[in-house]
């Protein structure tokens, strides 16, 4: 026992010591970058300037980006760009991980939510002088900007729609949600069409006398109800999640609890709308694609990860714009590519930004309908909408143009909040748990708010 | 007299050998522990005094995170009850199901290698596909338990969308998960004398008496091992949250595994996720404390008190 003892002792010791050594260890990494520092001038003048991109994605990806960066780099001869994927899961743990070491690549992507708080940690290069003088600029609804400053713009962009079955619509004889801006719906609209939509095993809708709601065979609509997405619905009410600036937290506001609880009640109330209780990020394949529901709300890259293929297997879809309820609303966002500030080199990582950011570099990706460009002559001059839309893996040209490529460009269109405000992650996940029994029914969205309005406001403080 | 000498002597040379190669053969094991296990608990303690984030140099700020964490934090209070909630309901299931499991197929029936397997397949499937497919069964709107339930007339339930069953729910997988404990159970029961069995039977005793009396005190140190692992194992519950629930709906699933790795590898709070570990490492220890103290009182020790 004695030895035992000593041993343990001698073990404990020797783990206190070790772990000194470890900090002494991570104090001598930080040096590091000044020494990289040092040599990189010296290669570049013999040398062209090498610009480390980091992206998200495997390594095929990886490749094939490489490729789009090597007809790039023979192009002109002062920038060689390198491509690091790394994959999603890890994004940015490993980007956390490089930042500490200060051996951040010169640029790279950046998920929404991380743009803000990077930047006011002061890790990201401000990025307004990168479309100067260019003839076609990214839609100003996909610009980053903190404390007024432009610190990144969106790789892509994405809008959020109001898909529906062609099918369901037809056979209930039912017209189709419109896909002009101008005839939206409002919401007492949307949901009467809703109740037309659902039907029991008895053949009854909604509202209907005898109607048996627990045996709903076919729903008429389902609302995304991750947080992020209800921001639209809060908006469209004439309050909001945070003020314009970002700096308030408005989500206390009647106009935005009203707005939420009208959500809920899609399925509480109405009986029109599924139970989801926002617990997966797969809204479109659990309502469409499954066949249970007429319409549902989400995003626009929904076409190319997985309409697409339900649409070969036979389902008939349509895109339309969003219901309303004072105000019309839809969110954009798209992650963001930055030029980080531990680069030497921010001009040519600009100049690689925005030549890899033109559309004909991200063809494949846009073609396929994943991602929208972001320049604005996409939407604006009608042979490039042509060129982009007339494409087998959309709905129809005209559908398409109005619901999505003038719906992207008109005033509905209005940034997603981590455009602009700090800690969203914190908020939203935060937000998703108060709401939790909400879409249950056992609280309302008044209560539930109203009780944790000082926790959201913390965590949009980032004071959590 | 020389033998007697001689005897000792020879065995402490012996002995002291034998503990030489004992260890050096006990380096890489300590090595390992040392440098994978002990020091990184030491940087976790010292991070969690800090306000690392992973982007700037960490700052030390004492014991603010754990301030926070007991004062302002909106999820901790409700991560620890449903975390002890969750693994009370685990262990307690997952221990009287395999039990009764394995004192099935300890029986002569026919097939019985067969039965073994398929009680113990659910253990070896992957997790996620496990979870997935019970999302299947329970999911609230056309799942396939509410398919039963509205054929038989009944209302559904939400299973994993409603915050008083969820956790419930979770739970039956986590017992229906159990059979490494079925098999350590029947390895137990296979070494239950079964002299005592004849004996008891010959004085005319029944089954639930023999299983009483005879069955369950022999198998209390198997018991006990087999209560161990499971609490640790359901303490630390994770996979549910990530794959089914993101720790909803509310916070009625953010046990606090997920709570730390939603802390740490979501929000980057790497400070203070490592003081929410702490806290986790402190109720495992304290669970595993009480356990280990009142062990004495029920555990059946053949050989006697040895201690």
């Amino acid at each position: 026992m004695k030895t035992g003892k000593k041993l343990g002792v001698g073990l404990i010791a020797a783990a206190l010591a070790m772990s000194a050594i470890g900090c002494a260890n991570n104090g001598g990494n930080t040096a590091s970058p000044a020494s990289n520092a040092t040599n990189k001038p010296a290669d570049s003048k013999t040398e062209k300037v090498k610009i480390l991109y980091s992206m998200w994605g495997s390594a095929a990806e990886g490749s094939t980006t490489q490729a789009v960066a090597d007809k790039f780099n023979a192009s002109q001869d002062r920038i060689e760009v390198e491509v690091q994927a790394i994959p999603w899961e890890n994004y940015m743990t490993k980007l956390n991980t490089l930042a500490t070491a200060g051996q951040l690549p010169d640029t790279g992507m950046l998920q929404e939510g991380g743009v803000i708080q990077w930047s006011s940690e002061g890790m990201l290069n401000d990025v307004s002088a990168m479309y100067e003088g260019s003839d076609s600029k990214p839609l100003d609804s996909l610009a980053y900007k903190h404390q007024g400053n432009t610190v990144a713009y969106a790789a892509a962009n994405e809008i959020l729609l109001l898909y529906y079955n062609k099918d369901m619509f037809d056979k209930a004889n039912v017209p189709y949600p419109p896909a002009a801006l101008d005839q939206a719906w409002t919401w007492d609209e949307f949901v009467e069409t809703a109740k037309k939509l659902t039907i029991d095993k008895n053949g009854k809708h909604s509202g209907e006398e005898g109607f048996d709601s627990q045996s709903i065979v076919q729903y008429g609509t389902s609302v995304e109800n991750l947080s992020w997405q209800l921001e639209t619905w809060a908006l469209s009410n004439g309050g909001g999640f945070y003020s314009e600036d970002g700096t308030e937290v408005r989500i206390g506001e009647d106009a935005s609890i009203e707005a939420i609880q009208k959500v809920a009640d899609l399925y509480l109330k109405d009986h029109v709308a599924p139970l989801s209780v926002g617990q997966t990020d797969d809204g479109i394949q659990r309502t469409i694609i499954a066949g249970t529901v007429a319409m549902a709300t989400n995003g626009q890259w929904n076409i190319g990860t997985s309409l697409n293929t339900a649409k070969e297997e036979g389902l008939k879809y349509g895109v339309a714009v969003l219901p309303y309820l004072k105000d019309k609303v839809t969110l954009n966002t798209g992650g963001a590519n930055v030029v980080f500030s531990q680069t030497k080199h921010p001009e040519e990582a600009m100049e690689w930004l925005k030549w890899y950011n033109s559309e004909e570099n991200n063809w494949a990706l846009i073609s396929s309908g994943i991602w929208m460009p972001t320049l604005d002559k996409w939407y604006k001059d009608e042979t490039f909408t042509r060129k982009w839309v007339e494409n087998p893996n959309f709905p129809p040209y005209e559908e398409y143009k109005s619901a999505v490529v003038d719906y992207a460009q008109s005033d509905a269109a209005r940034p997603a909040a981590w455009f602009y405000t700090n800690y969203t992650t914190d908020f939203n996940t935060l937000l998703g748990s108060v709401l939790g029994d909400v879409w249950t029914g056992k609280a309302t969205a008044k209560e539930a708010i109203t009780k944790n309005l000082d926790a959201l406001k913390a965590a949009h403080a980032g004071s959590k | 007299m020389e033998t007697v000498n001689k005897l000792p002597k020879r065995r402490s040379r012996f002995y002291s050998s034998e503990a030489r190669v004992a260890y050096i053969c006990l380096i890489p094991a300590f090595v390992g522990l040392i440098f994978l296990t002990y020091l990184p608990l030491l940087g976790v303690l010292g991070i969690s005094l800090t306000n690392w984030t992973g982007l700037k140099a960490p700052e030390f700020i004492g014991f603010d995170n754990y301030v926070k964490l007991f004062t302002t934090d909106p999820y901790i209070k409700d991560s620890i009850i449903t975390t002890i909630y969750f693994a009370v309901l685990s262990v307690i299931g997952s221990m009287i199901y395999s039990l009764f499991i394995a004192m099935m197929l300890n029986r002569k029936i026919p097939a019985r290698s067969f039965f073994r397997a398929v009680f113990y397949i659910p253990y070896v499937l992957p997790a996620v596909a496990i979870y997935v497919g019970w999302s299947w069964l329970y999911e609230g709107n056309f799942g396939f338990f509410n398919y039963l339930l509205s054929e038989v007339g009944l209302n559904k339930i939400h299973f994993i969308a409603d915050s008083s069953y969820v956790v419930p729910s979770l739970s039956l997988i986590s017992v229906w998960l159990a059979g490494n404990l079925i098999v350590i159970f029947l390895a137990g029961l296979q070494n239950v004398p079964n002299v005592y069995h004849e004996a008891a039977e010959m004085d005319g005793a029944n089954g639930w008496q023999r299983f009483r009396h005879i069955t369950l005190p022999c198998m209390t140190p198997i018991i006990f091992y087999n209560l161990l692992m499971s609490l640790i194992a359901n303490l630390q519950v994770v996979t549910p949250a990530l794959a089914l629930t993101n720790g909803g709906p509310g916070n009625s699933t953010r046990f606090l595994t997920y709570l730390m790795y939603d802390q740490a590898f979501v929000n980057y709070k790497i400070g203070y996720a490592c003081a929410t570990t702490l806290i986790i490492f402190a109720i495992l220890a304290a669970f595993t404390v009480v356990l280990f103290k009142t062990s004495n009182r029920w555990i059946y020790n053949e050989g006697g008190d040895d201690k």
